[in-house]
């Protein structure tokens, strides 16, 4: 009896992992085979990928890959992800790529390719408004929130500064970061310029922004390392639509004006 | 090799955060849980209010009591310290579970027994010091037990207000490194936390055996 039981429940424990095992899809064939893509995104990162007051994902990163997936005729699907795992997911097969603010650093390129870069961005210093913090050295003793593993995360940790801070202290998402800060529970977030100043344009009279930052960098899309003919192929479709102007109309929806490299 | 050193002292930060929450935790809760189960048969006043406690606490997830001790209360005009939320949350919440805990040890004695202490002229205080409470907490040891794993394992959970503990350092080297032997790490430090855990249980489970049941 006790045979028969380990055996069935040996014979039902592989199913289960045959089951639980993606096929991780690296060409564009195997994708139109298919029929969509899979965007892995974090869902609170406005205005790239976010929900609307519906529940629904919007956002300027979710239109382009919208308007990417309908001229390459197949179809897009969206998987919130946990930042912090972002590299596990892309390997993992669950997503095809990561398409939300991604920002290109020397780090990340070990991991994985990307994209042409399609917009710039800076690291901002996000204060309260009246706080006397203006450039990186009065940031010396304070405390500064980031999202775990972001690209803010990333130049907050290379620069001297970091080793001066009162605390370093990582969030799950920016949205609590930014609460924190209106609290006044921490001194500074460190942020993309982009989500920074969306927030603030919502948020008017709350914050402000120091006047030195951590530096420029670019936005890309990043797609496993062994997925070139998938990078290729959206890469192709990005640079077309920048081209004949349909990139920049999504650019005047959320921002208010082209902010795409021509 | 410093490489291996940096990351392994980063990974010993992050548990010594863990090891922090579950002792004071520990500390505060169990003697709070059971001055607390004690209160029910006191008075109906303290009875209801006590219910009110454990009901509140045990009815809503500990991450939302988390997010509600950061970001509610200097909402409300309140400072507070991350680590003591963290503290506090906790405390609170296995304090509601350890109350409930031992009261079900308290109301699974025969009334008899208090009956007639009372009858041989014994205090109440001298009644619960002596008679009920050794008895209740022995035959729950067990289930405190129980609850003492779930709080090593219920530490991950400080990670949402931004406390870096060893699964939130463990994830940041997976996402940074991108190795799984991180993940291997964690489960080690948590297993060991919980067979250590186990063990001393055992021992004072044999140590205080009244009943003489222990296999």
């Amino acid at each position: 009896m006790k045979k028969i039981l380990g055996l069935s429940l040996m014979i039902l424990m592989s199913f289960v992992f045959v089951g639980c095992q993606s096929n991780t899809i690296n060409t564009w064939d195997e994708i139109e085979e298919r029929g969509y893509f899979i965007v892995g995104l974090d869902d609170t990162f406005a205005p790239m990928g976010f929900r609307d007051d519906a529940g629904e994902l919007t956002g300027f990163d979710v239109d382009l890959a919208k308007e990417v997936s309908e001229r390459l005729g197949v179809e897009v699907r969206f998987q919130p992800i946990d930042w912090d795992a972002k590299v596990l997911e892309l390997n993992g097969g669950s997503i095809d790529m990561i398409w939300n603010g991604l920002t290109i650093t020397d780090a990340r390129k070990e991991e994985m390719i990307f994209s042409n870069p399609y917009i710039a961005n800076t690291q901002m210093v996000m204060i309260k408004s009246g706080s006397d913090i203006d450039l990186l050295s009065d940031l010396a003793n304070r405390t500064v929130g980031v999202q775990v593993s972001s690209a803010s995360e990333e130049v907050v940790v290379a620069n001297d500064i970091s080793s001066d801070l009162e605390e370093l202290l990582k969030y799950d998402t920016y949205n609590l970061a930014l609460l924190e800060l209106e609290n006044g529970s921490i001194d500074a977030v460190v942020i993309d310029e982009i989500m920074g100043r969306y927030i603030m344009s919502l948020k008017p009279d709350v914050y402000d922004v120091a006047s030195e930052n951590f530096g420029a960098e670019e936005y890309g899309v990043g797609f496993r390392l062994e997925s070139t003919s998938i990078r290729d192929q959206i890469n192709a479709t990005l640079i077309e639509m920048i081209n004949d102007g349909t990139a920049g109309e999504i650019s005047q929806l959320w921002f208010g004006e082209d902010i795409f490299f021509s | 090799m410093d490489y291996l050193l940096d990351t392994i002292s980063y990974l010993i930060n992050g548990a010594s955060v863990s090891l922090r929450i579950f002792f004071v935790t520990l500390l505060f809760s169990l003697p709070a849980g059971i001055l607390l189960s004690m209160f029910y048969r006191f008075s109906p006043f303290l009875n209801k209010l006590v219910s009110a406690y454990t009901w509140l606490f045990r009815g809503t997830p500990l991450m939302l009591q988390l997010f509600f001790f950061m970001y509610g209360l200097p909402a409300m005009g309140i400072p507070v310290d991350r680590m003591m939320v963290a503290y506090i949350a906790f405390i609170i919440n296995y304090a509601a579970y350890f109350t409930e805990v031992i009261r079900a040890g308290i109301e699974s004695l025969p009334k008899d027994q208090y009956e007639s202490a009372q009858m041989m002229g014994a205090s109440d205080v001298t009644i619960y010091r002596h008679i009920i409470m050794p008895q209740a907490i022995r035959i729950q040891l067990p289930v405190i037990t129980n609850e003492i794993i779930t709080l090593i394992k219920d530490t991950a959970l400080v990670t949402v207000i931004a406390i870096s503990d060893i699964m939130r350092n463990v994830k940041e080297v997976v996402s940074r490194d991108f190795t799984i032997s991180p993940f291997v790490l964690a489960a080690i430090f948590y297993l060991m936390m919980s067979y250590l855990i186990i063990k001393v249980a055992r021992y004072i489970e044999k140590k205080y055996d009244y009943i003489e049941n222990t296999a």
